[in-house]
């Protein structure tokens, strides 16, 4: 447990040597003790806490690259970011979880995190997911055991996804997810929309596979 | 099922509403001091009326020169005075009522919703916060409830809503931070800017109250006080504060 979570917007972070915490720029909300703050080498994804130059290509590539700094030393940390909420995922090495470079907050350093290009899962089908949900082409991998705080508008909802329980879940509305899912877009184009009477809801994820997917409470975007 | 209407007979005289974090109810028993625009809705009592006076033509001159004591504030804040219930909101944000007792505490002025008369008002040494003397009650706002801290503590500008008891901040530069800009020749500082090497340095006795961060880019308070402090600077000053606001232009155009 590398956060505790303050109010619904704020975590608070034990840093120590050892237990050092990646976060994104501009998220440290307070300090106690003798903590420092430096910008992860090479740019984000690159250096000792990234995925390697590979990584930091691919985030370059992803071209709305977000800014990661290490907290390093020995005091606790509170991370919050533009008043979004914050929710703590736990990982406990079993299974990744992916999750949008936007929307993560902070995560303990110990994880390895890598970039994932959406075209391998499904072909075209995931590189239309990415430009429907707005995520661009690639989004991010944490494994490993520990935490994860990510960012939404609203708090989050986690659903369980199993063999026969397929979850279909609103592009906008959908945060992260952990384990090996497909995720897949759907279009239940009708006629309506065609006249204008859709229901709004016309493109949707497809969930399935063995994990948990996070959906926030709103369709607003970050 | 369904929200009950609010009945003024049975509004708190003091407190939030109802299940209701983001606004807040005060019965007026005496001159109130209120933000322009953290008013949303009031109840006058007994047929009479809630007056909200400007406070450069207001009927209590003299009370609000001696509790308002800030110029540069001054076209931002009214007076509620009557008879009846205000109730009050700001962005969405929770909202606190605050006690002192002959204390001081200072605050954000964008968070400051409103005061009543038996506190005095000041500008903070530190801009865009305001500090509040005596005794009796205000309401601040807050992104998310307010945390509070004890010092020592180090925090971020944007995620200070204020401070009671202790001494003023200083600002902190991170100290990778100012090696780099030490060592950088011509100030080539691409690459080694964390977002957080400037902080608040809070030391001493005291409660520091912390919020989740928000982003003031447009603060007009900002602008009037440097539109202030201009005229205290020689042409050639003048000359190079130009070249310096041309180039935050041209950098925010490119980012």
């Amino acid at each position: 447990m590398t956060f505790t979570t303050v109010t619904s917007k704020v975590v608070l972070a034990q840093v120590a040597p050892g237990r050092e915490v990646l976060a994104r720029r501009g998220a440290m909300l307070a300090v106690t003790g003798r903590v420092t703050f430096s910008p992860v080498a090479g740019g984000p994804g690159g250096g000792a806490y990234g995925g390697g130059l590979a990584a930091s290509l691919a985030r370059g590539l992803q071209g709305e690259a977000v800014a990661l700094m290490v907290a390093e030393g020995t005091g606790t940390v509170h991370y919050g970011f533009r008043g979004h909420h914050v929710t703590v995922i736990e990982l406990d090495g079993s299974r990744p979880l992916s999750v949008e470079a936007d929307r993560l907050l902070a995560h303990d350093a110990s994880l390895s995190s890598s970039v994932v290009f959406l075209g391998q899962q499904g072909g075209l089908r995931g590189a239309v997911r990415g430009a429907v949900t707005g995520q661009g082409l690639f989004t991010t991998q944490l494994s490993g055991r520990g935490s994860v705080a990510v960012l939404s508008h609203g708090g989050t909802f986690a659903l369980p996804v199993g063999a026969g329980r397929q979850v279909v879940v609103d592009p906008q509305a959908y945060v992260a997810h952990e384990g090996d899912l497909r995720v897949e877009v759907t279009a239940a184009v009708s006629w309506r929309d065609a006249v204008g009477r859709g229901s709004g809801e016309a493109v949707q994820l497809r969930v399935s596979g063995e994990g948990t997917v996070h959906v926030q409470a709103s369709e607003e975007k970050l | 099922m369904g929200v009950e209407p609010l009945d003024p007979a049975t509004l708190p005289e003091h407190d939030n509403l109802p299940g209701n974090a983001y606004a807040y109810c005060v019965r007026l028993t005496g001159p109130l001091f209120v933000q322009t625009g953290r008013m949303i809705a009031h109840y006058p009592a007994g047929g009479g009326a809630i007056r909200f006076e400007p406070l450069t033509a207001t009927s209590l001159g003299s009370m609000v020169a001696e509790r308002f004591s800030s110029p540069l504030y001054s076209r931002d804040w009214v007076v509620a005075n009557g008879q009846g219930h205000v109730i009050l909101g700001d962005r969405g944000y929770d909202i606190n009522s605050y006690d002192l007792d002959d204390g001081n505490l200072t605050v954000r002025a964008a968070n400051l919703l409103a005061f009543d008369a038996g506190l005095e008002l000041k500008e903070s040494i530190v801009p865009g916060f305001l500090t509040l003397l005596g005794t009796g009650k205000f309401l601040a706002s807050s992104s998310g409830p307010v945390i509070f801290v004890e010092p020592p503590v180090r925090v971020d500008p944007e995620a200070l809503v204020g401070w009671a008891d202790c001494p003023a901040p200083a600002q902190h530069f991170d100290a990778g931070w100012m090696g780099h800009f030490l060592g950088a020749a011509r100030g080539a500082l691409f690459g080694t800017r964390s977002g957080e090497e400037r902080q608040y340095d809070f030391t001493g006795a005291g409660t520091v109250l912390l919020q989740s961060s928000e982003r003031v880019l447009e603060d007009p308070h900002v602008l009037q006080r440097l539109e202030g402090e201009v005229r205290q600077l020689g042409t050639g000053q003048l000359q190079r504060l130009g070249s310096v606001v041309q180039q935050e232009i041209a950098q925010r155009q490119q980012g």
